[in-house]
């Protein structure tokens, strides 16, 4: 095991070197870059990375540029976590043939994906990672909604959300669905490490990834993105959405140790109401008509009930 | 990078980060790399911006908010303190403006023409109101 | 802990898919990432029991589904090592995605394709459909006709793969059934020997040297697609034909086996001939020896190399020839056969005059009898002695009810 990058305070992590490139093709407040930065430097290692098809991919490997200074791989939609988990089984093959370059490196296997390529069309690519249990980790970018094809509805986005295969309009508040419960099934793999994550809270963030770095297995991470195009508000207040939706508790942040030991890492001094997380976004824009308020409310129990859930599974230590 | 024929590049699409050998990329400064043309690092987003930031260092406590927070690797910041923005790279976002904590901010939004003298020389004072 | 090497005999009764798992033990491949699918499965399963008694060093990646287990010998190539898996089928089908991905991303890798049908109707028997599905994946495509061949090709399509002038994955097609599962005498090499000829690999643009990062997978829309396109197919056209003759001709010295890219056999004088692929070449082989005593001077061409198409080979080949057929063992959906385009491709603007005639057979595993082939050369023999083409020019062979004929 290689030594931990130390990280006391912000000072200190900002003397890190970055390995991802501005230039990229990422809209402007674009949160998927804010969280690539705080996962790569969380790590002095080398780093093995792939992503999926999607905003992060197109947007960093458009040729003949290439925004990482790390090897990286794209393939398709659905498999960068087999990818990343080929080259892990090559790392290690080449370990007990004695054959790499340079033996003494503890490179870190990363993949990452949007929340389509990973609640959706990956979804079985990556329950197979996390069952073989590579000693990898995949990072969700979860905006939840299809970003990269123009705003349309994937198993992430969330009920009364428009998407634009699931448009508000006259008879509809938009998306039927709930979001799919990803960290639980995640941990359900009982794998090592699962934990959900958000930008803001980088100390959180990156204790959490250096924490999953040293873990020998699987780790699952789910990332809040917020999309300033898709959730629709200013590029200029990512963090703020970033604060509400963590503040809120709609993006609880906790991790699953084992499938088991279930712990809440954030507790929000001054829990913001549902409806200011909602009100600060365009795609829930239409649910403030008289028509669809009571979504409003159904929010709020929706979100305290799943409250309850994690801090029940906390105490239940099962 | 010019748009060379069929037979003039890498087999493959495969890009390299850096020209030659770099032994220790997360311990190496960006100034101290020796990116290839194909890294993002030597292309420039500068128009992709309607207003940029100002800093004014004047305010800054180096907390590095800004550094944490910019998307785009544009504050840069050396020995732990923020000494600017990296103008190719910044798309203009104003979520360094945003997260700033000082009063007056250290950091501003201006118009993408406006004189970055003129723009410190007039800079807003503490406000009070808050 | 080292691994044992394995004590063969010169000549062991093998069928092909373990005369293709011993290949890739013997290969040392370092990732294996498969997925089971009959025909193909006891490849898998061989290599499987192997690692299970330490005659294998490498990773044994048993993923959730072949578009998995290509994707992760692509992640694997890409990470810079020797990679090999197996398909048939559905399977096949369920990587065509990350099969043009391998090859636009020229990743040696080296895949044993059981051939089988495609559904519907659902069918676990051998035909080529699934080897048309990816003759324009950019692979390059080998045919094994019997278990001695899927045995040898293997090691030829690792050399000919990760040459660095050519870096381009390759398929090791194998008959469903009538090669995987027939058990024949195989000669073998020693474990030495096959390794000394593939060598160790030399990896090139690899993820784990972390001193020169790489990209790999980019996006490149209309101003850089077509040239990398162009590329691809230029290194097929240019490189990979002399670096298969290259492995043949070393090959030869190895073992004393020989291959050719067009395999002919009786063809010095014919006048009328079959062309095919898989275990029908072996058969049509029989039944021309028989036709000539009946004084019919038949001949048979097989395709060894699919892809690149040996274009001139075959114009060669069939140069002198009265009348060919062209046999294509998929259903063609409203075409002529590959095979009777491809040949007739290769014969256009040259100055045979040639009479071809596709014939559709064999689907979903059903038997080519020695009487259809007799059939079929005594058409040939009718339509050279007309100077012209006496039946339609597509015809199916060996199926019930009245006859299929077009064009």
């Amino acid at each position: 095991m290689s030594e931990m990058k130390k990280i006391k305070n912000l000072k200190e992590f900002s003397t890190s070197a970055d390995r991802f490139e501005g230039a990229n093709l990422l809209c402007p407040g674009c949160a998927h870059s804010i969280i690539v930065r705080e996962v790569l430097n969380a790590t002095n290692d080398d780093l093995v990375l792939a992503a999926s098809t999607g905003c992060l991919e197109v947007c960093t490997a458009v040729y003949p540029y290439t925004s990482w200074d790390a090897s990286w791989i794209h393939i398709g939609f659905e498999n960068s976590s087999t990818a990343v988990a080929g080259a892990e089984a090559m790392y290690n093959a080449l370990k007990t043939k004695g054959r790499l370059k340079q033996p003494d490196r503890n490179p870190k296997f990363v993949a990452f994906g949007g929340d389509g390529a990973s609640y959706d069309i990956g979804f079985q690519w990556i329950s197979g990672c996390m069952e073989r249990n590579h000693n990898m980790m995949y990072i969700v970018l979860d905006n939840e909604v299809y970003a990269n094809t123009g705003g349309q509805r994937s198993s992430s986005t969330p009920i009364g959300s428009s998407a634009t295969t699931s448009p508000a309009g006259s008879i509809s508040y938009g998306e039927k669905m709930n979001k799919k419960d990803m960290m639980g099934i995640m941990a359900a793999h009982n794998i090592p490490y699962t934990a959900q994550v958000a930008p803001n809270k980088w100390k959180d963030m990156v204790k959490k990834i250096q924490k999953g770095f040293a873990t020998e297995g699987a780790v699952f991470i789910n990332a809040v993105s917020p999309c300033t195009t898709e959730w629709k508000f200013d590029p200029k207040d990512t963090m703020h959405l970033t604060d509400l939706s963590t503040d809120s508790l709609v993006f609880p942040l906790y991790e699953v140790i084992n499938g088991k030991e279930w712990n809440i890492t954030y507790r929000p001094k001054n829990v913001v109401p549902v409806e200011e997380y909602l009100a600060a976004q365009g795609r829930f824009k239409h649910l403030f008509k008289d028509q669809y308020k009571h979504m409003i409310k159904e929010w709020q129990e929706r979100v305290d009930a799943n409250w309850e859930y994690l801090n029940r599974r906390e105490e239940a230590r099962v | 990078m010019a748009n060379t024929g069929w037979d003039e590049f890498e087999i493959g699409a495969m890009l390299r980060s850096f020209d030659g050998k770099i032994d220790d990329i997360a311990g190496t400064l960006q100034e101290d790399r020796a990116y290839s043309p194909n890294n993002s690092f030597v292309a420039s987003v500068a128009d992709w911006r309607i207003e940029k930031p100002v800093f004014n260092k004047d305010f800054c406590i180096d907390c590095q908010f800004c550094w944490i927070y910019c998307p785009d690797i544009s504050i840069i910041s050396r020995d732990k303190k923020m000494i600017g923005i990296d103008m190719d790279h910044c798309k203009g976002c104003g979520i360094c403006v945003e997260v700033c904590p000082t009063n007056p901010k250290s950091l501003l939004m201006f118009p993408e023409q406006a004189d970055e003298e003129t723009e410190l020389a007039n800079w807003p004072a503490k406000d009070e109101e808050n | 802990m080292a691994f044992d090497k394995m004590e063969l005999r010169d000549i062991e009764v093998w069928d092909g898919n373990f005369a293709a798992a011993q290949a890739l033990r013997q290969a040392q491949v370092d990732v294996v990432a498969a997925y089971p699918i009959t025909p193909s499965t006891p490849i898998v399963e061989g290599y499987a029991k192997f690692k299970s008694d330490n005659y294998v060093e490498g990773e044994f990646v048993m993923v959730e589904s072949e578009h998995a287990a290509m994707s992760g010998c692509i992640g694997a190539a890409a990470a810079g090592g020797r990679v090999a898996t197996a398909t048939s089928s559905q399977g096949f089908a369920l990587m065509v995605e990350t099969l043009y991905q391998a090859a636009g991303m020229r990743l040696p890798i080296v895949l044993n394709v059981v051939n089988r049908a495609l559904a519907a109707p659902l069918n676990v028997n051998g035909d080529h459909s699934d080897m048309y599905l990816g003759r324009d994946s950019g692979w390059i495509q080998f045919d094994a006709y019997c278990p001695q061949e899927a045995y040898d090709l293997n090691f030829i399509a690792f050399k000919v793969s990760e040459d660095h002038d050519v870096r381009i994955p390759a398929v090791v097609n194998q008959d469903g059934f009538m090669t995987s599962h027939t058990a024949q005498g195989v000669h073998t090499l020693t474990d030495d020997d096959a390794y000394g000829f593939v060598g160790t690999y030399k990896p090139m643009n690899d993820m784990l040297d972390f001193e020169h990062p790489v990209t790999h997978g980019v996006q490149t829309e209309e101003d850089w697609h077509f040239e990398h396109k162009a590329r691809q197919h230029n290194d097929m056209m240019t490189i990979v034909p002399g670096k298969i003759e290259e492995a043949f001709a070393a090959f030869e010295k190895l073992t004393g086996r020989k291959y050719n890219k067009v395999e002919c056999y009786d063809m010095d004088d014919a006048d009328v001939a079959v062309v095919c692929m898989g275990t029908s070449v072996e058969t049509a082989r029989e039944v021309a020896k028989e036709m000539r005593e009946e004084g019919i001077k038949a001949g048979v061409v097989g395709i060894r190399v699919l892809r690149p198409f040996p274009f001139f080979e075959i114009a060669k080949a069939l140069k002198d020839v009265k009348a060919v057929a062209a046999l294509d063992r998929s259903a063609p959906g409203g075409a002529a056969g590959m095979l009777f385009n491809e040949i007739a491709g290769s014969l256009f603007n040259t100055d045979s005059k040639m009479l071809l005639s596709g014939y559709i057979y064999g689907l979903g595993g059903r038997d080519l009898t020695k009487a259809h082939l007799v059939d079929l050369y005594k058409e040939l023999q009718a339509n050279a002695d007309a100077g012209k083409v006496l039946t339609k020019q597509q015809q199916f062979i060996g199926v019930r009810g009245p006859k299929l004929a077009y064009l």
